[in-house]
């Protein structure tokens, strides 16, 4: 086997086992704890797949941006559950609709003919390549503003549903 | 130096569990912050995807990592927007429980 497939595998394990615990654990804040490992796992799989780029957005908007914020939300909502209120709806049945849309998934991609290994590279910087595609009206001009003017509604919106009253 | 020796479909299947992680985590759980993490979980395991695929399956590695991009950007407000309402919900109604939260309710 090689290394690179271990290091697959234990990066892998780390992201789902994370995942796991986050969605099974009782106390909200070990959950978030744990969603931080999970983040980092999947950058970690982003190294693997030769985007330092993809996986320093990441580290930066994900446990720098929304794990803090849960994180912030755990602590301003403090006691929001009651203890005696069970906090899982039925956990079988759930994880039997999970576990068959993950069969089905798996047979879907077990039948497509994919790549075993990844495309050569044209000759270029590839982040540069995404800088200019994100700015080229050719490209992904229209969603990227449409996206930002997204992101400034959203936060005057937050803003709003968030102030003292 | 080129990582290889790993299939495209391997990255696919470990989208795949994290996605039905993500799942299983909106359908058991009933504190609406945990629910915001299994949609956060779901959604990372979409870009996951998106990533591989624009390693895998073009060579200027462009057009999935600007998909990737876009998804993250909603990602972001999504959580922001999220957990502002939950915050909001907090303020008048005093809980983070699904079910107690009948303010719509005829």
């Amino acid at each position: 086997m090689p290394v690179s497939q271990v290091v697959f595998l234990a990066v892998g394990a780390l992201a789902l086992g994370a995942a796991v615990r986050v969605v099974m654990s009782h106390r909200v804040f070990h959950a978030a704890l744990w969603l931080i490992g999970s983040f980092f796992g999947v950058a970690a799989l982003y190294m693997l797949l030769e985007s330092p780029f993809m996986a320093g957005i990441q580290l930066f908007l994900y446990i720098g941006g929304v794990a803090v914020l849960t994180v912030i939300a755990i602590m301003v909502t403090k006691g929001g559950m009651r203890p005696d209120r069970r906090s899982t709806n039925d956990p079988w049945s759930s994880a039997v609709v999970a576990v068959a849309l993950f069969a089905v998934m798996v047979w879907m991609i077990i039948q497509l003919p994919l790549p075993a290994e990844p495309a050569s590279q044209v000759h270029g910087e590839s982040l540069h390549l995404l800088g200019a595609a994100l700015v080229d009206p050719e490209g992904y001009l229209l969603p990227f503003e449409v996206v930002s003017v997204m992101l400034l509604i959203v936060l005057i919106g937050s803003l709003y549903l968030g102030r003292e009253r | 130096m080129a990582i290889t020796g790993i299939p495209l479909s391997w990255y696919l299947i470990a989208g795949a569990a994290l996605f039905c992680v993500g799942v299983y985590g909106v359908l058991a759980n009933r504190n609406l912050i945990m629910i915001i993490m299994s949609i956060e979980i779901m959604l990372n395991a979409v870009v996951l995807n998106l990533v591989a695929f624009a390693r895998y399956m073009e060579p200027a590695r462009v057009t999935g990592k600007a998909f990737a991009i876009i998804v993250y950007a909603t990602a972001a407000a999504e959580a922001a927007l999220g957990l502002a309402l939950i915050i909001s919900v907090w303020r008048t109604e005093n809980t983070v429980a699904v079910e107690e939260i009948d303010l719509l309710q005829g």
